[in-house]
């Protein structure tokens, strides 16, 4: 098993980002289904026949799909809002950084996931519909109201994307 | 701001805690062995087998780096003292959330440590522990070796499994920190003092080879008899200052050459040289330290204290290369031509903080008198703190700030 254990040796910081987004921000949640993830995967290892990372990504978006079933529908904990700084600046890029986290946690799970995937992972819209177990005709009107949607939350801050 | 740079600082600063990939090496472990059970459980009683199966719990996930020493039975004279042993593994315990962690790269100290020397020295009981240990950037576990004694943990370093020629295994103990406990490690253990400067201005050190019962030799030396301890499969020769000593790299922030007496060092700092126009030659050889000691002319040079901060240089008359330094309170001159080849040796006299013009070293061939005093300008051009004195200068003129001093050269 030395593979799987480089594996989670040296992939676990970047599934860790990954979860924190798709977990809108709750690193004690992120924390928790990647450690599960990665735990179910040590005796699957064999018998994973796509990429490793593919796999781990596609169950992290489940663990954190059915993480928010299980609350029931309740609203990820927001980040405490903080007070704008009076200029923009160095600042202002943590105040965007926690920005887009607070967005994000604000919207529907597959649409948070598909944001994280596409923007965060740059993967491409078949690859995030083969993750996230959809069509590619979800993943595009996601897309397209996922941003429309952090437009709208994150306010007057400008929020482009390639 | 682009939404994937925004995710991006966002997450920058998030890393898995310490620990975590043994945590899911050991709790994916746990799982699979269920799993198993469970499958294993229900093929038997689907099979109706209903006597004679045991499910035993997996054995616990004990993380093993090779290193016998973490299973080995404890040797030593106290080996059969059960209270020092537990005692020894509770202070050992006990410090383990000290600071020296993150020192030694160490993130999870999980294994169960294992006493595998214990014995009575002059300082008092002493005992070595391993245990094995997760570190930074390994994915693998490691050794961690360390001393007890007086009931605290005097030294300890992580052995590498892929670089188990590394290990130090120097440890010291006692008020004056005076004793040495030292692994043979499979080979010899010689230890020397007092080193001596023959009449022909070379040194010799007679080694006494350290009885290594268990593989564990125990030496004490004061620190003003300037002990060098040495591992090795042949005892070295009394003019040989080539081998590699051991330092005591076990104790954060001590090493070996701190209890060597102070000397009375100039305590300057960095490179001066009095010709520009030429550049600083680059010996063939290793260091002018290395080529005096082949030669037996300098000691080993243990710890920081053993050789200052400083060097002095410049081109002879003749085209060669001086280089001026102090090593444990006295000057040493090491001259090569201008191809980089060694060619002679000065030793010079005691280097003494706050004498004027402390460094006077007369050349050989007659090619003058290099002096230095650093932040002062000497000779009559004002060079500021070296100048290579023509052969038959009589008197330096030091100039400290606006007063002028002449010293005369003896």
């Amino acid at each position: 098993m030395q593979d799987f254990e480089d594996f989670v040796a040296l992939r676990s910081q970047a599934l860790l980002r990954t979860a924190y987004l798709l977990c809108g921000g709750d690193r004690g949640a992120a924390e928790d289904i990647l450690q599960d993830v990665l735990m179910g995967m040590y005796g699957k290892w064999r018998r994973i026949r796509t990429s490793p990372e593919a796999y781990a990504r596609t169950a992290l978006a489940n663990a954190a799909a059915n993480r928010w079933r299980r609350r029931s529908r309740k609203p990820e904990a927001p980040l405490e809002q903080g007070a704008a700084p009076a200029q923009r600046g160095h600042e202002q890029q943590v105040v965007d950084a926690d920005s887009v986290v607070r967005a994000l946690a604000q919207l529907p799970t597959k649409m948070r996931a598909v944001l994280v995937l596409r923007f965060f992972e740059d993967l491409s819209e078949a690859d995030t519909a083969r993750t996230l177990g959809c069509g590619i005709g979800t993943v595009k009107s996601q897309t397209s109201r996922g941003l429309a949607r952090m437009r709208e939350l994150m306010g007057e801050q400008v929020l482009t994307w390639n | 701001m682009e939404l994937k740079q925004a995710m991006e600082a966002a997450t920058a600063d998030l890393d898995v805690r310490p620990g975590f990939v043994g945590d899911v090496m050991a709790g994916g472990r746990r799982r699979h062995t269920r799993k198993l059970l469970a499958l294993t459980a229900a093929v038997a009683l689907l099979a109706g087998v209903t006597t004679g199966v045991v499910l035993t719990r997996s054995s616990t996930s004990e993380p093993d780096t090779g290193d016998p020493r973490l299973t080995a039975a404890t040797s030593g004279d106290l080996a059969g003292d059960e209270d020092f042993i537990a005692r020894t593994l509770v202070a050992w315990k006990n410090a383990r959330n000290e600071s020296w962690m993150s020192g030694q790269d160490v993130t999870e100290v999980s294994g169960t440590p294992n006493v595998f020397w214990a014995a009575n020295t002059v300082d008092g009981q002493a005992a070595l522990v391993a245990q094995a240990v997760r570190v930074r950037n390994s994915n693998e576990p490691q050794t961690l070796v360390g001393l007890v004694a007086a009931g605290a943990v005097e030294g300890r370093e992580v052995v590498h499994t892929r670089s188990r020629d590394q290990e130090t295994g120097l440890y010291r103990l006692g008020a004056h920190s005076s004793t040495y406990v030292v692994l043979s490690l499979g080979q010899r253990v010689f230890w020397s003092v007092n080193p001596v400067r023959g009449p022909d201005n070379r040194l010799r050190r007679d080694w006494r080879q350290a009885d290594d019962p268990d593989g564990v030799a125990v030496v004490t030396a004061q620190a003003s008899e300037r002990p060098v301890i040495l591992r090795s499969t042949t005892a070295p020769a009394p003019d040989d200052f080539t081998r590699q000593p051991l330092q005591n790299r076990a104790r954060t922030g001590f090493t070996f050459g701190q209890a060597f007496t102070p000397h009375p060092g100039l305590g300057w700092s960095g490179q001066r040289c009095t010709d520009e126009k030429r550049p600083a030659l680059n010996p063939k050889s290793e260091s002018a330290e290395r080529d005096l000691q082949e030669r037996g002319l300098l000691d080993y040079q243990i710890g920081d204290d053993s050789s200052a901060n400083w060097a002095a240089c410049a081109w002879t008359p003749d085209l060669r290369f001086v280089r001026v330094f102090e090593s444990y309170g006295q000057l040493y001159g090491v001259l090569y031509d201008a191809n980089g080849v060694f060619s002679a040796a000065v030793l010079g006299g005691p280097a003494v903080k706050g004498a004027s013009l402390p460094v006077r070293l007369v050349l050989p061939d007659g090619q003058g008198t290099l002096v230095a005093e650093f932040g002062t300008l000497l000779g009559p051009q004002e060079r500021p703190d070296v100048w290579l004195a023509p052969a038959g200068t009589t008197a330096v003129t030091v100039r400290r700030g606006d007063t002028p001093e002449v010293v005369p050269l003896g």
